[in-house]
């Protein structure tokens, strides 16, 4: 495909960070969905998603965060955003997704943030 | 903030408070922190401590006005309704902003803590709630171009997705795939957390992507759902089992998929997060959404099935392969005999198979203990089925034949055999019809076992014609089995044919058949040629009467003539 699309995975204690990089389309993202999966499955719900080289996304990526919000945090955990680039985040504000995620400005403020709310956000 | 006591005494404090005022009032395009500024400066001005601004509705044509900034009053805040025309308590003055007739909202007030206003100070409110009227209209349409920005942003992302949802779907050809692609666009557009993409085709998987609604067991549903032509609210839906499992699942819309009436699937949405709701305009496109998914599960399907079509083309391939591997490269040709032998497959593979083969390995004429070496085994059988299928009941047949075959087994004995070991090898529902006959090349004296297959024929050389039949069932149809015997003897001229149905049975485009005296007839008016000559003449007869319709049968046709 064109559009190239990876996640990269890493860990910091208990958080799971995943790491995105490209276009997350309706094209691409099912394999975000099925690397979120693998780390619910793997009992991993300290969750951030790092979008720093994320250039795009598509309602179909956003779907993904929608698939696993609840489950993640019924489970006690959350899936925090962070380092969103502006057109980006624009897409996030537009459907209403910062009234029910964490989104942080980086890596360290979403770490910093499951130790002051561990399952944060609203909702 | 002015003094009170220099505005009681100078009309250009009052102008200078009114600049001032104009200036903040205009510079603000913020409606509530304008409004509230305002009052700020009313209340402060006029010493009073109750207050507030209502506005009129836009969307309702001024009948309506609802509280906007209230100070003061505990029984009307933010966002409550308010009559202007009502006495409400603690109100001494209600003033209008804007023009009377059609005004923009209404300012009151409590009682001043100084007492009653001046004339004057009327007049500044009059003249402030004029500069503030217009910076209202200013703010309220900064608003609406907001709002109608937002709408626009809104516009455009739902055309990104459908065109982002069209670009992926375009290259899924798993029906699967689909379904997750739709279910994930739907999520992320309308923030649903639960949701459900269901579609089905008769001969394929159900395709399912699934969030929390695990319970809609919806092929059940499919004739219900045809009945909602539109997305629709699922508390709209009249109350049936289809409603009900929406309702388990706790979805709030749904919208069929539908192909040409049909309904193929559905998509069940629960509620969005947030304060968000389903409305008009959300179905609509969501019906743009599923329509293009109906295309693109149509495609889905369509290629699994060519791809299906194209398997079955190529095993058809295979087994015809198989087929002509099975049929003698060279037929034996005994001194004073000649064997000729063809098979045409028909256009679908089919079971057609004859074989030719010397028994034993001693050259004729050195027989002499009775047994059959030097004689040939000659058959032609028509296993049931077709296709791969039918090739492995062939090469059973073919191989435990050579197996068997030794000049000290007797003729039915050996069609015993290979019927129970076919039989034990292969399912119940495999079996040949198939004509066994054992020549001696020395005389010409010929037995032979019918196991259920066509006649056979001999055609002696005064023209006369005996049939060869049955006496015994078709092979592998039971275990075993008892099979009986025939003998003749070829005479000099006379010739013996052996088939397969698909000769007498060969139609042509009327759907006659050409059928047995035909084939006798034909058979007569070829019997001078050599046995190659007999069989190139009946397939030449065959096409002639066929006059090139389709063939669902193999034709096979075997001539063992003794020379004249």
């Amino acid at each position: 495909m064109a559009n190239e699309f990876s996640v990269t995975r890493s860990t910091e204690g208990e958080i799971t960070l995943l790491a995105l990089e490209g276009f997350l389309d309706a094209h691409t993202a099912p394999d975000f969905e099925a690397a979120v999966q693998q780390e619910i499955d793997a009992g991993h719900t300290h969750l951030i998603v790092d979008a720093q080289e994320l250039t795009y996304i598509s309602s179909a990526g956003l779907g993904v965060f929608m698939g696993f919000i609840e489950e993640v945090r019924e489970a006690g955990g959350d899936l925090k955003i962070c380092g969103l680039q502006p057109s980006v985040r624009e897409v996030f504000d537009l459907l209403g997704f910062d009234a029910l995620f964490d989104i942080e400005a980086d890596r360290a403020s979403a770490t910093a943030r499951f130790s002051e709310t561990p399952s944060g956000g609203t909702s | 903030m002015t003094n009170p006591s220099t505005l009681q005494g100078s009309h250009a404090g009052s102008l200078e408070a009114l600049l001032e005022n104009a200036r903040l009032l205009h510079g603000s395009l913020e409606l509530e922190a304008l409004l509230k500024s305002l009052l700020r400066s009313v209340m402060g001005k006029l010493v009073v401590s109750r207050g507030l601004i209502a506005l009129e509705d836009l969307s309702t044509e001024g009948t309506q006005c609802h509280v906007v900034v209230s100070r003061g009053f505990r029984e009307l805040p933010q966002g409550c309704l308010f009559d202007p025309e009502q006495q409400h308590k603690g109100i001494a003055r209600i003033l209008t902003i804007g023009d009377p007739h059609k005004p923009t909202g209404h300012l009151a007030l409590g009682k001043p803590l100084r007492g009653e206003l001046g004339p004057q100070e009327i007049e500044f409110l009059e003249a402030l709630l004029g500069i503030a009227s217009s910076a209202i209209e200013n703010a309220r349409s900064h608003q609406r171009s907001q709002d109608l920005n937002r709408q626009l942003d809104r516009r455009v992302q739902q055309l990104r997705a459908l065109l982002d949802l069209v670009r992926s779907l375009t290259s899924s050809l798993e029906p699967q795939q689909v379904a997750q692609i739709l279910g994930l666009t739907l999520a992320g557009q309308w923030l649903v957390r639960r949701y459900a993409v269901i579609a089905w085709k008769e001969g394929h998987a159900s395709a399912e992507k699934r969030k929390g609604m695990s319970s809609i067991a919806i092929e059940e549903l499919a004739s219900e759902l045809e009945e909602v032509a539109q997305p629709q609210a699922v508390e709209q839906l009249s109350p049936g089992p289809l409603r009900q499992a929406l309702e388990d699942n706790q979805a709030v819309v749904v919208v069929p998929l539908v192909s040409a009436d049909r309904a193929i699937g559905l998509v069940a949405l629960g509620q969005p997060a947030g304060n968000r709701s389903f409305e008009a305009e959300d179905l609509e496109f969501c019906a743009g959404l599923a329509a293009q998914a109906v295309v693109a599960f149509e495609n889905a399907w369509y290629f699994a099935e060519t791809v299906e079509q194209k398997k079955l083309e190529r095993d058809l391939a295979l087994a015809g392969e198989i087929q002509q591997r099975l049929f003698p490269s060279s037929l034996p040709q005994p001194n004073g005999f000649q064997v000729a032998a063809h098979n045409r497959p028909a256009l679908q593979v089919g079971g057609d198979y004859y074989d030719a083969l010397p028994i034993g390995e001693t050259a004729p004429g050195d027989a002499e203990d009775g047994s059959a070496s030097g004689h040939y085994l000659l058959c032609v059988a028509d296993v049931s089925g077709k296709g791969v299928a039918a090739s492995l009941l062939m090469s059973t047949i073919q191989a435990t034949l050579r197996a068997l075959l030794c000049p000290e087994i007797g003729l039915a004995e050996l069609v015993s055999r290979t019927s129970a070991l076919v039989f034990a090898t292969t399912p119940a529902s495999k079996y040949a019809t198939a004509f066994f006959l054992v020549f001696n090349p020395e005389d010409g004296s010929c037995r032979y076992v019918n196991a259920g297959h066509n006649e056979g024929l001999v055609v002696r050389k005064d023209g006369t014609v005996e049939a060869l039949l049955p006496g015994g069932l078709p092979v592998g149809l039971f275990g075993g089995g008892s099979y009986q015997e025939g003998e003749f003897s070829l005479q000099p001229g006379d010739f013996v044919a052996l088939y397969s149905d698909g000769v007498n049975e060969a139609n042509n485009a009327e759907e006659e058949e050409w059928e047995m005296d035909r084939f006798k007839a034909a058979l007569l008016r070829l019997a001078d040629g050599t046995a190659d000559e007999i069989v190139q003449g009946t397939f030449a007869e065959v096409d002639a009467f066929a006059a090139g319709a389709a063939q669902y049968d193999d034709i096979t046709l075997l001539v063992l003539k003794r020379d004249g």
